[in-house]
């Protein structure tokens, strides 16, 4: 089970960086910007968009099944982590400077996110109790919360 | 932000959180919606409800918006100013789901906020 966490988290990291880098590498044909199917043509006649495309599925396939089995926490955390490795891959491979300012900045939402994977954690533990009751016989499921009306 | 044509720039990042908000309440909703079934059927019950596919239009939208987006700025500034997406999607998952905010949940929130306006601000 660890061994399909850790292949899970990675393909996930994996998967949201191709995306991030091919993303920025197709971002050189969408310009100038311009609203139309002329548009959507020349975006699509660059390879690098389907870089993009291929880890925005990848990384919706893992997601949807790692939040079906691995605990929240980690999960979101894992899920948004893809920052550090593109901050590091930009300035890499696209020589970005990170300056003082970003690079505290980038502190900031990393803490964040640990943040929340640790409240994510403790909340699913304290709702554990509840959500792992066994439904009563003959009682339809419990429904989701609805909209409240507006 | 230092990039050419603020205001667009600034415009696409507006759109980018609310399109992605959008998909990730959909899909929330879709998964919710789906939580008694299991493997393929779970996944045809849910194509069999507009959610999963309103989650899925949305997320097509935000393809194309954050592909113009981060073409006019830095990959490394693009994905910072980009986490301010978690926020939205914690602050809506509140008003419409009645998740609560937890003190972890909160301080997580006003971090990355702090983060987002460090690099968005000057």
């Amino acid at each position: 089970m660890r061994r399909f966490y850790v292949i899970g988290f990675g393909l996930l990291l994996l998967f949201d960086t191709l995306a991030q880098i091919s993303f920025k590498l197709a971002g050189d044909y969408a310009l100038p910007l311009e609203f139309g199917p002329a548009w959507l043509l020349r975006v699509f006649g660059a390879p690098w968009i389907y870089g993009a495309f291929v880890g925005y599925v990848g990384a919706f396939f893992t997601w949807m099944t790692l939040l079906r089995h691995a605990p929240i926490g980690p999960a979101f955390a894992a899920s948004h982590l893809e920052i550090v490795s593109v901050l590091l891959l930009s300035h890499g491979l696209f020589d970005e400077h990170i300056g003082t300012l970003q690079l505290l900045g980038a502190l900031c939402i990393v803490a964040g996110i640990l943040c929340l994977a640790v409240g994510e954690t403790e909340s699913e533990r304290a709702g554990a109790t509840l959500e792992h009751l066994p439904p009563a016989p003959h009682e339809p499921p419990l429904e989701p919360p609805r909209e409240p009306p507006r | 932000m230092s990039a050419p044509a603020g205001w667009l720039v600034a415009l696409l990042w507006a759109l980018n959180v609310v399109v992605d908000t959008a998909g990730q309440l959909a899909f929330k909703a879709a998964a919710h919606d789906a939580h008694e079934s299991d493997g393929l059927q779970r996944w045809r019950h849910m194509a069999s409800r507009p959610w999963l596919w309103l989650g899925i239009g949305c997320y097509i939208a935000e393809f194309l918006v954050w592909l113009a987006f981060l073409s006019l700025v830095p990959l490394s500034e693009g994905v910072l100013l980009g986490s301010i997406n978690i926020v939205v999607v914690m602050l809506a998952g509140r008003v419409l789901f009645g998740e609560r905010l937890s003190r972890m949940r909160t301080a997580g929130i006003l971090l990355i906020a702090t983060g987002v306006a460090l690099v968005g601000l000057p």
